[in-house]
């Protein structure tokens, strides 16, 4: 069976959704309202393909002056101007009526000038009426003429065409696009206030891709840059190459937490430290990033609540110096704020930090403004989540995420809304406790996957200078374990001990004394 | 549309080399400005106008204008009249004089379909003035200046069409 022969866009995760480009030959259309990025798109398709691939190529223009693609194009870093130069580019101005005819004649004056540099890639721009305007069955079989034109001289076609019809949450569909093999469709997506672009493939023949909307930026001096919809499922070969070592442990940092933990922390583990603000989740996440430069392990801090400078002041005020971290290329703080996040640009940056910077140890602060950000209905939060966690796993990284639990003293929302302490292999909970005239710091462990917890709940106490420790219980006599009877308001988590002065017997027959129909 | 508008927004220098010297009173961009004394443009203009001999009149430079803004273009000459918004007997005439001069190539005509290839060739060294020409028609005052000095070189004004709407590219 002969080699599927596939043409790879160039653009920037484009061809990951594309599962590693288009069959060659295929008619692209591109297709999307004003403003949509589709001449972007397609003028990149044809620069990348001569820069990148050594294929050169052709651009139709019939609205747009020539120049101001040029101009526009350097913006982005491409020099048209010297492609053309180098006979590796041709931008030719016509009207659709002449481009119809030239596409149907055998010695057709621009499929001549496409021969004579050699072109593989064409890009049509405003490619829209080219075979009538009415949506019938003419229409049709004239769009179809004029692929055939197309497919005669193996050029692989990007045509653009507007459809105003393509705005957030609409669908429809056009004659042409049952002719073209491939249909990308752009859109402006209208989320509250703000907007943003999405890309989705609606159909590609000869070839698996990446279904669903995802999300895409023009970014000066660069192009188009594609980002893969975080909700969309990894490839199983992603899971299957990850090397899990399930015994390996790692130290939380925190004096007195690795006994509680049997040793600290598996790798690749999900720890979530809930409690409310103040409490001391930023302290231990410093805390676990400091002891991975102490072992000389690469750690890094992502947070949406504190720039880095003022993490470095925090982490200074406990005597964590992270700043010495960072110039030994130990520790990666980063900071992102968390107005109108773009999840998948946002995965995407955090993937490519965690490719690039290797890490060990990751402290996420905070799920909860994550959730503030994202919402926690629906699914985009847990499919974030899912597709982190499942990122950590995959690098073997121990990953704390801080996050903010409303309740002072309960426990009730601690979970709540985000439906994900099944991704969670540890909770810890942290928690004031109304002792006398002070509030004391509790730590529970509540969850801890593969180990066996006592779910006791430890002081614990953060110094100035000197940062955050277990104390010891130091309990002189056994405390007596007394049964679940023994207790009242167990099930609202306020238990009391019974003062139980009387027997069985006794009770039994006080309740049926109490209960009897007075006279 | 494709006229003035458009025209401003041609950037200085981007394309080709062969640009002369810039006027004396913009030494620093090329290009006319509202400064300068008006006199002194204007005969500087027609000693650039010298070295331009195929423009000789607004057909040619409307024309050229619009040839270097899509230096590679497929169209019938009726539709390049309508583009550039004069009658096709000026249009052809210009087209002549260029393609006389070496500035521009023409496709033959093919007997089953009546556009042509038009490709400008500003790169050549007989290119002389012309860049400098253009770029100073790049601002309304610059190109007033050129028409002014057109009309007082006693070539023959093309007669100018009134033109209610270009018609599309839709063709």
């Amino acid at each position: 069976m002969p080699a599927r022969d596939f043409l790879k866009t160039g653009i920037s995760g484009l061809d990951e959704i594309l599962a590693g480009g288009i069959p060659r030959g295929n008619i692209i259309l591109l297709e999307g309202a004003i403003g949509c990025g589709k001449t972007t798109l397609g003028v990149e398709f044809i620069y990348r393909g001569i820069s990148q691939f050594n294929e050169p190529g052709l651009i139709v223009l019939f609205e747009v002056s020539p120049d101001k693609i040029v101009r526009d194009a350097l913006g982005f870093g491409w020099d048209l101007r010297e492609l053309e130069r180098t006979n590796r580019l041709r931008i030719v101005f016509t009207s659709r009526e002449v481009l119809r005819q030239e596409l149907q004649q055998a010695d057709s004056v621009l499929l001549e000038e496409a021969a004579r540099i050699g072109a593989r890639r064409i890009f049509i721009d405003g490619a829209a009426q080219l075979a009538t305007s009415n949506g019938t069955s003419e229409t049709r079989s004239a769009f179809h003429v004029f692929t055939e034109g197309l497919h005669r001289e193996n050029l692989t076609a990007a045509l653009a065409i507007e459809a105003s019809l393509y705005r957030s949450g609409d669908n429809g569909s056009m004659p042409e696009e049952s002719i073209a093999d491939t249909v990308i469709r752009l859109r402006m997506e209208e989320s509250q206030r703000a907007i943003s672009r999405s890309i989705e493939i609606v159909k590609s023949r000869g070839h698996d891709y990446q279904m669903g909307r995802h999300t895409f930026r023009m970014i000066d001096g660069r192009g188009l840059h594609i980002y893969r919809r975080v909700q969309a499922p990894r490839p199983a070969s992603r899971d299957r190459a990850a090397a899990y070592d399930p015994a390996t442990r790692i130290s939380t940092g925190v004096p007195g937490l690795d006994d509680l933990t049997n040793g600290g922390y598996f790798v690749g583990s999900t720890t979530v430290v809930a409690g409310i603000s103040g409490v001391g989740k930023s302290v231990m996440g410093c805390q676990f990033i400091a002891e991975g430069v102490r072992r000389g392990e690469r750690s890094m801090m992502l947070s949406l609540d504190e720039q880095v400078e003022q993490i470095l002041r925090n982490a200074a005020s406990v005597g964590i110096d992270l700043r010495a971290g960072m110039e030994r290329d130990l520790v990666r703080l980063e900071y992102e704020p968390p107005q109108e996040i773009e999840v998948d640009v946002h995965f995407d940056h955090i993937e490519r930090l965690v490719e690039e910077f290797r890490p060990k140890r990751v402290v996420i602060d905070s799920l909860s403004t994550y959730g503030s950000t994202l919402g926690t209905h629906g699914r985009v939060f847990r499919d974030f989540f899912h597709a982190l966690v499942a990122l950590m796993k995959e690098h073997q990284i121990a990953a704390i995420y801080n996050h903010e639990n409303p309740e002072m003293l309960g426990m009730a929302s601690m979970m709540g809304d985000f439906q994900m302490s099944s991704l969670v292999d540890n909770i810890i909970l942290m928690n004031w406790s109304e002792l006398g005239d002070a509030f004391r710091l509790g730590l529970t462990i509540a969850k801890m996957r593969a180990n066996p917890v006592d779910r006791i709940t430890h002081e614990v106490e953060v110094i100035n200078g000197e940062g955050m420790r277990v104390l010891p219980r130091a309990l002189r006599v056994p405390v007596d374990q007394h049964p679940f009877s023994s207790y009242a308001g167990l099930v609202a988590r306020s238990p009391e001990r019974r003062m139980l002065t009387e027997s069985p017997a006794q009770r039994s027959r006080a309740v049926r004394s109490r209960d009897k129909p007075r006279q | 549309v494709f006229g003035g508008v458009a025209r401003k927004e041609r950037r200085a220098g981007e394309r080709h080399t062969c640009r002369e010297a810039n006027p004396p009173w913009e030494p620093e961009r090329g290009g006319m400005s509202t400064s300068g004394d008006g006199q002194t443009r204007l005969k500087w203009t027609r000693q650039l106008l010298t070295r331009t001999p195929s423009i000789r009149n607004a057909c040619d430079l409307d024309l050229m204008i619009f040839l270097h803004r899509h230096p590679r273009t497929l169209l019938t000459t009726e539709q390049l009249a309508g583009f550039v918004g004069y009658n096709l007997k000026e249009i052809a005439r210009s087209l002549d004089s260029f393609i006389e001069a070496g500035l521009l190539e023409r496709t033959a005509q093919q007997s089953l379909h009546a556009a042509r290839l038009f490709v400008l060739l500003l790169e050549q060294p007989q290119a002389g003035g012309m860049l400098t020409l253009l770029e100073q028609a790049s601002t309304r005052e610059g190109r007033k200046t050129i028409l002014e000095a057109l009309k007082t070189r006693d070539s023959p004004r093309p007669e100018l069409r009134v033109i209610e709407s270009i018609p599309r590219a839709t063709g």
